[in-house]
């Protein structure tokens, strides 16, 4: 348990609550803005800060509700550090799939 | 003489009776179970990905290629043509009942037992909202034609890829809402206050969030990408 009191503890849920719905609400109008005025161009940019985003909430997420910030550093490695393999699946799978469309491509079997 | 110390310590800290993260049992099978679960989930998301990146771009003239989710989504009870409007809702309900969760484990701590109904009945009450409000979305696109073998919206994987992982998120925001439903009737009758402690709201709380982080990428993955 934290040392925080619990007046303490109160408010930070709820500022941990308000940066979740802030975050959401600046993807959502990310996607609008780009969505309405901007349709044609590419999208790169807005998926890496909606990467960027996600993995912000899943901190706030993780480290105050789930209260891992407040657990002994070996519980906190021992959770965290088998999503490390989840790099490696997520680079793997998709350089596999970009693969695979130019396979079907070369081959001329899309339609 | 340092050395042989420190080895007993460790060796103490380890042989039984202690624990060395100090978590309870119950807490860390909670965990170690959300990570296999983690593992799940990124297995059905990074199937997404793999399958995605092997159909071409979103192109209005390719009736094969990734539709975009601005036209997909873009409907809610009663309202047409506001892209993502519903599922802000959805995502929003899905936060707001995390905080009531996290609220209710707060309250369990200092055992005000009134405190954890009222918190746990609003976070029951926001995963009922999140639930219907899928089934839903659900029910509006397979009139649309999008079932897991046709999608009208461009490649059909899509469709398959969306009622296979939200259906297995909603899965889960069901299982919990009966286990956070148990909870409170086991509170209500005071069976956590007889126990001396509200470690089960806790445990519960864990899983609970878990769902909300699923979601997040869950939403980053079909709706935002």
């Amino acid at each position: 348990m934290s040392t925080l009191s619990r007046e303490e503890s109160k408010k930070r849920v709820w500022r941990v609550c308000g940066i979740l719905a802030l975050v959401t609400i600046v993807e959502i109008a990310a996607a609008l803005i780009h969505y309405n005025y901007m349709e044609d161009s590419p999208k790169t940019f807005l998926n890496i800060l909606f990467i960027i985003l996600s993995a912000g909430k899943a901190y706030y997420i993780m480290s105050e509700f789930m209260h891992l910030k407040y657990e002994l550093k070996p519980m906190v490695i021992s959770v965290l550090a088998p999503f490390l393999f989840l790099i490696w699946g997520v680079i793997a799978f998709l350089w596999e799939g970009k693969y695979w469309l130019s396979m079907k491509q070369f081959w001329d079997v899309l339609n | 003489m340092e050395a042989a110390v420190s080895t007993t310590n460790a060796k103490e800290l380890w042989s039984g009776g202690d624990s060395p993260f100090k978590v309870s049992y119950g807490k860390i099978m909670m965990w170690y179970f959300l990570i296999s679960d983690t593992f799940t989930f990124a297995g059905l998301l990074i199937s997404y990905g793999a399958i995605r990146s092997s159909q071409p771009k979103h192109d209005e003239t390719n009736p094969l290629s990734w539709p975009d989710p601005n036209h997909v989504f873009n409907a809610g009870p009663g309202f047409h043509h506001a892209p993502l409007v519903f599922v802000t809702f959805m995502t929003f309900t899905l936060i707001l009942s995390s905080v009531t969760m996290v609220r209710a484990v707060q309250e369990g701590h200092y055992m005000n037992r009134a405190g954890v109904l009222k918190w746990m009945a609003l976070t029951i009450l926001g995963g009922l909202v999140f639930v219907l409000s899928q089934a839903w979305e659900w029910t509006h696109l397979i009139h649309e034609g999008m079932t897991p073998s046709s999608n009208p919206f461009g490649a059909y994987s899509f469709g398959a890829l969306f009622f296979l992982i939200t259906g297995f998120h909603g899965f889960h925001v069901s299982v919990g809402v009966l286990l956070n439903s148990w909870a409170f009737i086991q509170t209500y009758r005071g069976v956590f206050d007889r126990r001396g402690h509200y470690e089960m709201i806790e445990k519960l709380g864990l899983y609970w969030h878990f769902v909300d982080l699923v979601w997040v990428y869950v939403f980053l993955a079909f709706y935002l990408f």
